[in-house]
């Protein structure tokens, strides 16, 4: 492990480098290596999370914890952005569906669209404003005012217990609230299609499962275990990586939270590629 | 503690209803697709599926009963069809039972469609094969449409030359409809015949104060 952080700490000195080189003028070359030196360094901190996640002692309260401040807390909010995008998107679906006559068809696409994309996709990157930051704010502070060079020098492992729980608990977390999301999502839409139309409950539940299958749930359901990973990871790379100073904390937040939303959309684009795979 | 011990109760109670909510989900999906009921086997063999999938609903009675398990070419004449069907519904399927394959509304999925056999008493059983009927393809309809459509525009231009030749006078008809000359001659045929008629009125008032016509 201290090699590890031999290697990660020569890497950052090597950034350091390579940030200046970027000042006195050699720009598009010190952007590629800043580029490939900042892949490479998240790499190394993912296979170290592998490499650290079934090596005991294992911090299984900070987990409990974790998963209470990432998971539970975040529900309102995940419920309140769930309830909405089902109303909104039932109410602007229905002018085009009504120029084809088609009406009825409402809540199968509505469900469709919530259960496949909508309700992953939004939970996801209201999971990286919310959490993302949070870790990168967290790791970021205890960083900059040392607290993790101390808890190395205590003999706890500052890794295990900061960054495998939180990556942890974000990825179990994640799946379970994008699942409550849906289902908030689907009563919003009952509420939306019953604005300007009149559908009873029991309609449209039988509805909504008439068009879903299982190669709607399931791609839909693992994927949210990496939109979850990937968020956390990205975190607590950036909190944990963060630069001294003030200012390196609001830095490690903000890019959390962007590099987490880019990643939750880079993952999207490639389980589509591969749901539709299996799909012909 | 006693924070940390509400704060695990709350962390308990949103994974239960997390994973309950899933696992709901998962049997309603499945329910639709038949998976937690019991089900039979049937088969049946069609020379055109006409874009049937495996995963259609199967009706019986206007009522969704069970779902095509599988489709698979048999022989470059026959396509042979797989279906789970609800076995609750199995009393009111005869051995005699017709399988067709129609469509959810114009633009719709297709199904297929079990009509009751009539006549038997005997039960469907497992592994039967169900007779079916050849669905109508739409290229079928088309080239009769052809045909039909053929005809009708032989039809159509013998009937603008017939009428061509009656407005030109042409023809028996053509002359009796446009020719005046006939006309006229009705006309002095009529007025002949009034005038005849006439005569012949006065022949016969003259005739009845003949005294050789007295007694009649």
């Amino acid at each position: 492990m201290e090699k590890h952080i031999s290697h990660i700490a020569g890497n950052e000195n090597q950034m350091k480098e390579i940030t200046q080189g970027a000042s006195s003028g050699n720009f598009s070359n010190s952007i590629f290596k800043k580029f490939f030196l900042e892949v490479s360094m998240i790499t190394i901190f993912t296979l170290r999370f592998f490499k650290e996640v079934w090596k005991p002692p294992y911090e299984f309260n900070e987990l409990l914890r974790q998963s209470f401040l990432i998971g539970y807390k975040s529900f309102p909010l995940v419920g309140i952005t769930g309830f909405i995008i089902g109303l909104v998107l039932t109410v602007q679906s229905r002018p085009t569906l009504m120029k084809f006559g088609a009406v009825s068809l409402l809540p199968a696409m509505v469900a469709v669209s919530i259960i496949r994309e909508i309700g992953p996709a939004i939970t996801a990157l209201i999971f990286a404003g919310k959490v993302g930051s949070g870790i990168g704010a967290e790791l970021a502070s205890m960083k900059v005012t040392e607290q993790i060079d101390a808890m190395q020098v205590s003999w706890t492992n500052p890794f295990k217990y900061l960054v495998v729980t939180r990556v942890l608990s974000a990825t179990l977390m994640l799946p379970l609230l994008v699942v409550l999301a849906d289902a908030v999502g689907l009563f919003g839409a009952y509420v939306g299609v019953n604005l300007k139309g009149s559908v009873s409950f029991h309609l449209f539940f039988s509805q909504v499962f008439q068009s879903l299958e299982f190669k709607d749930v399931f791609p839909a359901f693992i994927k949210t275990f990496f939109f979850g990973f990937a968020i956390a990871i990205v975190g607590s790379y950036k909190g944990y990586n963060a630069n001294k100073g003030t200012e390196g904390v609001g830095k490690a937040a903000n890019s959390a939270v962007v590099f987490g939303s880019l990643m939750v959309f880079l993952i999207d684009v490639v389980a589509v590629q591969i749901t539709s795979l299996f799909e012909n | 503690m006693k924070q940390d011990l509400s704060n695990k109760i709350k962390l308990g109670v949103f994974v239960t209803l997390g994973v309950a909510v899933f696992i709901i989900g998962i049997y309603f999906v499945g329910e639709r697709q038949q998976l937690f009921r019991s089900t039979f086997r049937v088969s049946g063999v069609f020379k055109d599926v006409a874009g049937l999938q495996a995963g259609n609903n199967v009706r019986f009675s206007g009522i969704n009963v069970g779902t095509v398990e599988s489709i698979s070419v048999v022989s470059d004449t026959s396509v042979r069809i797989e279906i789970l069907i609800d076995e609750d519904t199995r009393k009111f399927i005869k051995k005699n039972a017709v399988a067709s394959i129609g469509s959810e509304g114009l633009m719709g999925n297709k199904i297929l469609i079990i009509s009751p056999g009539i006549g038997t008493k005997n039960q469907i059983e497992d592994n039967d094969k169900i007779a079916t009927v050849q669905p109508v393809n739409m290229d079928e309809i088309l080239a009769s449409l052809k045909t039909t459509i053929d005809n009708t525009s032989n039809v159509t231009s013998d009937l603008s030359k017939i009428t061509h030749e009656i407005q030109t006078g042409k023809g028996t008809i053509g002359k009796l409809l446009m020719d005046k000359s006939i006309a006229n001659n009705f006309d002095s045929t009529f007025v002949n015949l009034k005038s005849g008629s006439a005569e012949f009125r006065k022949l016969m008032e003259k005739a009845k104060s003949s005294w050789l016509l007295w007694g009649f």
